[in-house]
């Protein structure tokens, strides 16, 4: 093993499931493209694996198996289930390339994906995400409505820190580079999507950086994202 | 072909090992009758897994529906060699309860509510009668830890307690069970020799 100990040890409690969901992203990221990390989390994951056989056993509940059926049967030819976070795991990837304080990223990035699941059957139109750190801390609210190609963001009591500015970055493969979307404000503001394609509107992960005041001066963001989420379907 | 299971006395217990291996290699065959019969043999096991991390019902049952789609998709992937079913099983099940409780929703808490500490149902494996060569290996270097560092770990492990829920539980401070989890894991570690 050519890992370094303290590697080794991040891999170690990703597999046991003690680091901080920041931590455990930015592992997760790491792993796509550090292969030894990778196989150093595996190994960890085959030290502990026996762990589960002492687990007791609890019903499930009974519906179950006719609905995983039912998924697997209407599946063929769709993207595996968690497609929406290994994307996220690969956007996280492409902003660590992109990272100067890579170092700060263990103690600001976490990721707070809003829902999973995409259900694009029965079409809402209106979307919302909350990016936020975690449950305690304050969050910035953003809220898509996609017949009107228009983004609001309000930050609940979020504060950039003094003399910085949160600025609003829409990430998605299809876009290949991490696109501005804004500095927030204060208040209450609306941005123009309509110079993207509702379904990358749709998927995209939505982050947060702290800029200078006016926003990334290169145009791409100059440190890891502090807020992270995705947008779920609010009802109709 | 018949698909097994229907009274719970025909249900063999989900240790079973090489009957799960056939079942996973059938499934990855695109098997339905085959992972209808593998859903029966162990998805008490693997809820067991998930709803001992994930304490709201709700939560724990989608966790096992999307393992089990994932079983389906990834079946080919699983090597004999590697490891026993079930541990591959539950390695799933686990990463996916723990990517859900360590994501981070509104109105949602990372650990279990304050005054809601598990205390009662605790796993101790150290009391499991039926031991695989590789839990028999594990539990033999469990035993050489200190009793309160053991049970950080099995919190962890079977309860996906993060740091500062361990930390609050046993009264220390986070640096301190970050310390204690690193290295009674590198004990394990250098213990089971891989």
């Amino acid at each position: 093993m050519t890992i370094s100990p303290d590697d080794d040890d991040a891999a170690a409690e990703y597999a046991l499931g003690t680091l901080d969901p920041g931590e455990r992203a930015a592992l997760a990221a790491r792993r796509l493209r550090e292969p030894e990390l990778d196989q150093a989390i595996r190994a960890w994951e085959a030290r502990l694996a026996p762990l589960a056989e002492a687990a007791p056993e609890i019903e499930p509940p009974r519906d179950l198996l006719p609905a995983i059926e039912a998924r697997i049967r209407g599946g063929a030819g769709e993207a595996p289930a968690n497609a929406d976070f290994v994307g996220l795991r690969r956007s996280v990837a492409l902003w660590r390339t992109t990272a100067i304080a890579a170092s700060l990223l263990a103690a600001v990035l976490a990721i707070g994906i809003v829902g999973r699941e995409m259900t694009r059957r029965s079409t809402p139109r209106e979307y919302v995400a909350i990016l936020q750190k975690d449950a305690a801390s304050p969050a910035i609210e953003v809220t898509v409505d996609l017949d009107r190609q228009e983004l609001t963001v309000r930050p609940v009591a979020a504060r950039a820190p003094p003399g910085k500015a949160y600025e609003l970055w829409i990430i998605d493969a299809k876009l290949g580079a991490p696109r501005s979307l804004g500095v927030i404000g204060e208040a209450r503001r609306a941005a123009s999507l309509a110079a993207y394609d509702p379904s990358v509107v749709e998927n995209a992960t939505y982050a947060v950086t702290v800029e200078p005041p006016g926003g990334s001066p290169s145009g791409k963001p100059s440190g890891p994202p502090v807020f992270v989420g995705k947008l779920i379907p609010v009802g109709r | 072909m018949t698909i097994r299971g229907g009274a719970p006395a025909e249900r063999t217990p989900a240790g079973a090992g090489d009957d799960l291996n056939d079942l996973l290699r059938r499934v990855a065959a695109r098997d339905a009758a085959a992972f209808a019969a593998l859903y029966q043999r162990t998805s008490a096991k693997l809820y067991g897994v998930v709803a001992r991390i994930l304490t709201r019902g709700d939560a724990a049952a989608d966790v096992l529906q999307e393992t089990f789609v994932r079983i389906w998709e990834r079946a080919g992937d699983f090597d004999p060699v590697k490891g026993s079913a079930l541990a591959w099983m539950a390695t799933i099940a686990r990463n996916r309860a723990l990517d859900e409780v360590r994501r981070v929703r509104p109105g949602s808490l990372d650990d279990q509510p304050e005054g809601f500490e598990p205390t009662a149902d605790e796993v101790d494996p150290l009391a499991a009668r039926e031991r695989s060569e590789g839990l028999a290996a594990l539990i033999g270097c469990l035993e050489k830890l200190d009793e309160e560092k053991r049970a950080v770990l099995m919190l962890a492990y079977y309860r996906g307690l993060s740091r500062e829920a361990l930390a609050r539980r046993f009264g220390r401070p986070v640096a301190t069970i970050k310390t204690w989890l690193h290295r009674s894991l590198g004990q394990l570690r250098d213990c089971l020799g891989s």
